[in-house]
C-alpha cells in the first residue's frame, strides 16, 4: 500500500495542504501587521526578508504548484471519466509541477542571491 | 458530502484566483514594492477580488484541514467540535483579513 501512486499521490496532497496552510497563517499574520501600524508591517515584512525564508519561498511555490495541479488532475479522474489514466495523470502532474517549479524557482533564487 | 463539494468547488475558484494572484503581485520576483500595491489596493475592485479571494482559501483551507484530522479514527468523535473550531477561525479569520485588505 505504501508503496502505491495511490499512496504516494495522498501523501503529498496532504503535506503540501497542510504546509500550505501553516504558509496561508503566516501570510495573514505578516500582511495583518498593516493593523497595527506601518511600523510593525514593516518589521514583519523585514523578518521575512531575510535569505532563509527567500530560498524557503521555492518550497512554497513547489507546494502552491504541485497541489494546485494534483487537484486539477483529482477533477479530471472524477468529472471526466478517465479513472484508468491516474497513474499516467500522476506522473504527468510530477512532471508538469517539476518544470514549472524549475522556472518560477530560477528567478526566486537568482534574486535571493543577489541579496 | 457537503464539505467535499466545498472543497471542490473552492479548488476550482481558487485556480482561478491564485493565478491571477500569482501573475499581478508576485511575478517577476523583486517587483513588489510598497506603493505598486497601494496603487492596486486603491481600487475597489481588487479590493473586492481579494476579499473574494480570502473567503475562498479560508474555506478551502479550514474544510481540507477539517478533513485531515477526522481522517485519523481517533479523532472522529470530536467532528462536531472540530466544525465548531474552523467556523470559528474561519469568520475570526476572514475579519482580521478584510480589515487588512481594507487597511490599504
Amino acid at each position: 500500500m505504501y508503496r502505491s501512486t495511490g499512496f504516494l499521490s495522498f501523501l503529498l496532497r496532504r503535506v503540501t495542504g497542510v504546509a500550505l496552510v501553516l504558509y496561508l497563517l503566516l501570510h495573514i499574520w505578516v500582511i495583518g501587521g498593516i493593523n497595527s501600524g506601518a511600523d510593525t508591517f514593516n518589521s514583519r515584512m523585514e523578518f521575512l526578508g531575510k535569505p532563509f525564508f527567500r530560498v524557503l519561498e521555492i518550497g512554497l511555490l513547489a507546494a502552491v504548484v504541485y497541489h494546485g495541479i494534483d487537484g486539477i488532475r483529482l477533477l479530471m479522474v472524477h468529472y471526466l471519466n478517465v479513472t484508468e489514466y491516474r497513474k499516467s495523470l500522476l506522473y504527468a502532474a510530477l512532471a508538469v509541477s517539476a518544470i514549472l517549479v524549475i522556472a518560477g524557482g530560477l528567478p526566486i533564487l537568482l534574486f535571493a542571491l543577489e541579496g | 458530502m457537503r464539505i467535499f463539494l466545498m472543497q471542490r468547488l473552492t479548488a476550482i475558484a481558487l485556480l482561478v484566483f491564485l493565478t491571477l494572484h500569482m501573475v499581478v503581485v508576485h511575478y517577476p520576483p523583486g517587483h513588489i514594492d510598497v506603493s505598486r500595491v497601494l496603487d492596486r489596493l486603491h481600487d475597489p475592485l481588487w479590493k473586492g477580488i481579494d476579499i473574494a479571494f480570502l473567503f475562498v482559501v479560508l474555506v478551502h483551507a479550514l474544510t481540507g484541514s477539517y478533513m485531515v484530522i477526522t481522517d485519523v479514527e481517533r479523532f472522529d468523535v470530536y467532528k462536531r467540535a472540530l466544525a465548531g473550531i474552523a467556523v470559528v477561525a474561519g469568520v475570526a479569520l476572514f475579519i482580521y483579513g478584510t480589515q487588512t485588505i481594507l487597511a490599504f
